[in-house]
């Protein structure tokens, strides 16, 4: 390194510690170290005219800001979780209502509702004629295609909701069983329920859907053996399998 | 000022070690480079929030002041972008802030500070990030995106512009060759 090199590189980085520049300055006999020595009091002098003084209280300042940034964050943070926690709690309650407005309007709970009007039907015990029966029916404007189920102690035009049906209480076994078919009603699925002490199922038929209920305890048998012998009455006999492989 | 809590986290108490150990260089900085008190203070501040923000990606103490620095001078170009025709030109009519209102207002660093003041800001810049920042042409280039030997050279006329600026002073302390 020659003198012009070391004094152009220590005009531009009087601090610089670069072992080369130190080497020069240490082994130069043309007054290099004197320039740096020129140099360093030079920057001594800058850097102490560059330290102005503070502005009092600037670091509380930066963390008072910070601090209030940070908090005024958190409680936005607060105010939305709480408002995302409301709004799934009025999802919850809307699909809640939802569900129970259309749990009402369902076939089973229309059915049960309807039968407490109707418990005096399931103490008679004395058969009706078929006659009777069939005028139930055709109250309704429905013609029964088989034979009736025998037992048949009660029947009558009634309204399950906006449906309306034949209410009829066949005795089987001596249990009475409650059939409720509602001619033109198509849009029914087969299953099972229980609900308010009363078991029951619900089928589409040919014609309508057919609901037979039974308070709880009933035995399966005796409600087989209605929901048998009405389908049979309302869709007419099935048909014969002989002669089938 | 000890901490307002004990228990506070970590990144909380970096953040105030950050700003207790840096906040003077950088405002010194910020002084220089925008040539104004309350918008230093100003860009101090907006530094050391956005700082906060992006905490996690500083990654090591010793890169924190270059990291401050490269904040504060992107938070002066915004504010210089933003304020664009309400600044004028300071060379010749330098306020007088509390900063030069001290007894050292008649002396030696009066007279540097005035001098520091009339740089032109590609001379004045560098040379604020060397001298208060105690970055090397290296890292000054990197930041400013320019090439180490572009820099050294603003360097360099930064020093002999100040001297010719500080006259009969500069000599006397051999400034010149």
């Amino acid at each position: 390194m020659n003198c012009l090199e070391f004094r152009r590189r220590i005009g531009a980085e009087p601090r610089s510690r670069d072992p080369e520049l130190l080497a020069h300055r240490d082994s130069c006999k043309d007054g290099c170290a004197a320039f740096w020595q020129r140099a360093q009091r030079f920057d001594d002098d800058l850097e102490a005219a560059l330290a102005i003084p503070l502005p009092e209280g600037l670091v509380d300042r930066i963390l008072l800001a910070q601090a209030t940034g940070e908090r005024r964050r958190q409680v936005g943070m607060r105010r939305a979780w709480m408002a995302m926690a409301a709004s799934v709690v009025i999802a919850f309650a809307g699909v809640g209502m939802l569900w129970r407005q259309n749990d009402l309007n369902s076939l089973p709970a229309l059915a049960v509702a309807h039968m407490p009007g109707e418990m005096d039907s399931l103490s008679l015990t004395r058969p009706m004629t078929d006659a009777q029966v069939e005028a139930g029916f055709t109250g309704r404007a429905t013609q029964l295609k088989g034979p009736m189920p025998a037992g048949v102690t009660y029947v009558r035009d009634c309204t399950v909701g906006p449906y309306p049906a034949v209410h009829l209480v066949t005795r089987m076994n001596d249990e009475p069983v409650v059939a409720l078919y509602m001619p033109g009603k198509m849009d029914t699925t087969p299953g099972t329920f229980e609900r308010d002490g009363w078991e029951g199922r619900q089928m589409p038929l040919h014609g309508g859907t057919l609901v037979v209920l039974a308070q709880r305890g009933a035995s399966r048998s005796a409600m087989d053996a209605v929901e048998r012998g009405w389908r049979a009455a309302i869709e007419g006999p099935a048909p014969q399998n002989i002669g089938r492989i | 000022m000890p901490p307002v809590h004990k228990d506070v986290n970590p990144k909380q108490r970096q953040y105030e070690a950050m700003v207790r150990a840096l906040s003077a260089d950088l405002y010194r900085f910020a002084f220089w480079l925008s040539r104004n008190e309350s918008v230093a203070q100003d860009l101090v501040q907006e530094t050391f929030l956005r700082a906060w923000k992006n905490l996690d990606s500083l990654r090591d103490a010793e890169s924190a002041k270059p990291w401050l620095i490269t904040i504060l001078r992107r938070e002066h170009a915004r504010l210089y972008e933003r304020k664009r025709f309400d600044t004028v030109e300071l060379d010749d009519t330098v306020p007088e802030e509390a900063a030069f209102a001290s007894p050292e207002r008649s002396g030696d660093a009066a007279q540097v500070r005035d001098a520091m003041l009339k740089l032109p800001d590609k001379y004045r810049e560098p040379l604020a990030m060397q001298v208060l920042g105690g970055m090397s042409c290296d890292e000054i280039a990197a930041a400013t995106h320019q090439q180490p030997g572009a820099v050294m050279t603003q360097l360099f006329r930064a020093r002999q512009r100040l001297k010719d600026l500080l006259g009969g002073r500069a000599a006397a302390e051999g400034g010149r060759k």
